[in-house]
């Protein structure tokens, strides 16, 4: 999997804190070591997240993506511009124009001008 | 020089798989196609594999993959029940029950009729197919239309002196069986250094050396990763060193190109890139050196060239059937693609936008590299085009090379020997 993000976030840091990390873990200290992170399906334990759930540094539970992310996802899953992984999606955008394809110009406006993610939604996962 | 389309420099790699030069090679000729088609069949209709309804008479194109039974598979290591057919031959797995498949993006379908040889095909290629769905789902090919050449800018007819180019490959220089004195008498005779005045004027109109492949060979020994003394080290640049000098003399007198092979030190897949200079400190420093791509394109005095240094057209002799290796040469032409077995079973750099080895114009000249023996054949296109096809044999087992002339394509050959009889 090559992905052009950091690969520090894909692995999870392991003790950000000293606190309540010490070699044997009593009761004591899994109380002083409750962290309320949001999101987080195991909240009250301090158990490490496996790493699949984590991608690009944040917990994968985002399902309030907006609708500029939904346009450029259908633009990712249609077949007509050949396959998506591998490519940023303004690459592949490029592409299509130059094959003839005539690819909407939504996405490139939206691609060039405004904060959208780069990759494709299948950057990192595969 | 055309080979900027052969440099891999301005590529990035981002974890992109081989489905993105497949899906660039099936528009880029699929859009071509489709321009041909009105002057093959008008009045039927064009549909995708998914678009097929039985019976219905149609034209479909796209990428043709071939299923071969011999194809070896690194999966067969993992398979529980091993047949007791024997070892695949090396050269050659072709086998009567390949069959074809066509294939875009919406789907595939399997080919069959008499018309559609499976051993003259590969995969790879891009066509178009008349013909109809059958009840069993397969599709039954009437008739299929191939990209044929493409356009030649015409030579304008020259009258005036003979001018040569002289093609040799394989020298495989410090190999075990290279004799460097009969590289050095084809030097001598290129330069002009032996032979009467006859000879002499001949030489004097040499105008290109082209030097396909394969150029040096290294002990095998030395290569099995194990860490190199400091005498295996220097033993391994010997090759290198000895054919930089060789080169020098040619370089000194005659502008030179010389492109990577299978064996020399350059990337494995193609297109190869070009020999670091550094690799030739003697003889890059004359400006009529040119380390090359492989393939490589370039013109001379309005004749355009194009070869390779051989994997291309033996990579399709292990994968399809023709009389000669002309034969496969010619196909490739009429394919307009240099390399189509590239990228299944020929290693090949995963391009996402373009493919490099569609022909977009026809060569005058087409030359291969590192071939057993020199073959060469005048054919003409239907539009006109005429190109002459060139096998350049391996010079360290023939001791021949090939001269043409660019006058008239017309082609003749050098050898050398320098074995003494007893």
């Amino acid at each position: 999997m090559a992905s052009s993000s950091d690969m520090k976030g894909f692995f999870r840091q392991k003790k950000k804190t000293t606190v309540g990390r010490g070699v044997g873990k009593s009761k004591a200290n899994k109380a002083a070591s409750f962290k309320k992170s949001k999101n987080s399906a195991f909240v009250g334990t301090d158990q490490v997240q496996p790493p699949a759930l984590i991608s690009h540094g944040a917990l994968d539970l985002q399902d309030d993506y907006d609708s500029k992310e939904e346009i450029l996802r259908q633009f990712d899953m249609s077949m007509a511009y050949g396959p998506c992984l591998g490519m940023t999606r303004l690459d592949r955008w490029e592409r299509a124009k130059a094959l003839g394809l005539n690819p909407p110009k939504d996405v490139e406006r939206l691609l060039r001008a405004e904060k959208v993610n780069a990759q494709c939604l299948w950057d990192g996962r595969i | 020089m055309q080979d900027e389309r052969f440099g891999i420099q301005k590529e990035m790699y981002r974890g992109q798989q081989y489905s993105q030069i497949y899906f660039a090679r099936l528009h880029l000729m699929r859009t071509m196609l489709y321009s041909l088609i009105p002057n093959w069949k008008v009045h039927l209709p064009v549909c995708t594999v998914l678009g097929l309804e039985e019976g219905k008479e149609c034209i479909i194109v796209g990428t043709i993959y071939k299923h071969m039974k011999l194809k070896p598979s690194i999966l067969d290591e993992y398979s529980k029940e091993r047949s007791t057919t024997p070892l695949v031959k090396p050269h050659n797995f072709v086998s009567s029950d390949d069959y074809l498949v066509l294939e875009d993006e919406s789907g595939r379908v399997k080919l069959c009729g008499a018309l559609l040889l499976p051993s003259v095909f590969v995969t790879g290629i891009v066509v178009a197919l008349h013909g109809k769905e059958t009840g069993a789902g397969d599709f039954m090919v009437e008739d299929i239309l191939e990209a044929g050449f493409p356009h030649q800018i015409e030579r304008p007819l020259v009258s005036g002196e003979d001018k040569y180019v002289v093609f040799v490959s394989g020298l495989s220089v410090g190999g075990s069986s290279s004799n460097p004195l009969q590289f050095q008498l084809f030097i001598d005779h290129i330069t002009g250094h032996l032979g009467d005045e006859k000879e002499q004027s001949f030489a004097a109109r040499i105008v290109q050396v082209v030097v396909a492949g394969n150029s040096v060979e290294y002990p095998r020994t030395l290569l099995n990763g194990q860490n190199l003394s400091s005498k295996d080290q220097s033993r391994l640049s010997e090759p290198i060193k000895e054919l930089d000098i060789l080169l020098t003399q040619i370089a000194a007198g005659i502008p030179l190109d010389i492109m990577p092979g299978p064996d020399d030190p350059a990337n494995f897949s193609l297109p190869q890139q070009a020999l670091h200079r550094c690799l030739f400190p003697g003889s890059s420093a004359f400006n009529t050196f040119r380390s090359c791509s492989n393939p490589h394109s370039f013109e001379l005095d309005n004749v355009s060239f194009l070869g390779t240094s051989g994997q291309n057209i033996d990579d399709l002799e292990k994968y399809s059937d023709a009389s000669d290796k002309l034969g496969f040469m010619e196909r490739t032409l009429r394919w307009r693609h240099l390399a189509p077995t590239a990228p299944n079973t020929l290693g090949c750099y995963p391009f996402t936008d373009r493919d490099p080895f569609f022909i977009e114009t026809c060569p005058h000249v087409y030359f291969v590299g590192n071939q057993e023996k020199y073959q060469s054949r005048l054919i003409k296109g239907s539009e006109g085009q005429v190109v002459r096809l060139i096998c350049i044999p391996r010079f360290v087992e023939t001791g021949t090379a090939v001269v043409l002339n660019m006058r008239n394509l017309e082609c003749h050959t050098v050898s050398f020997g320098a074995e003494f009889s007893t």
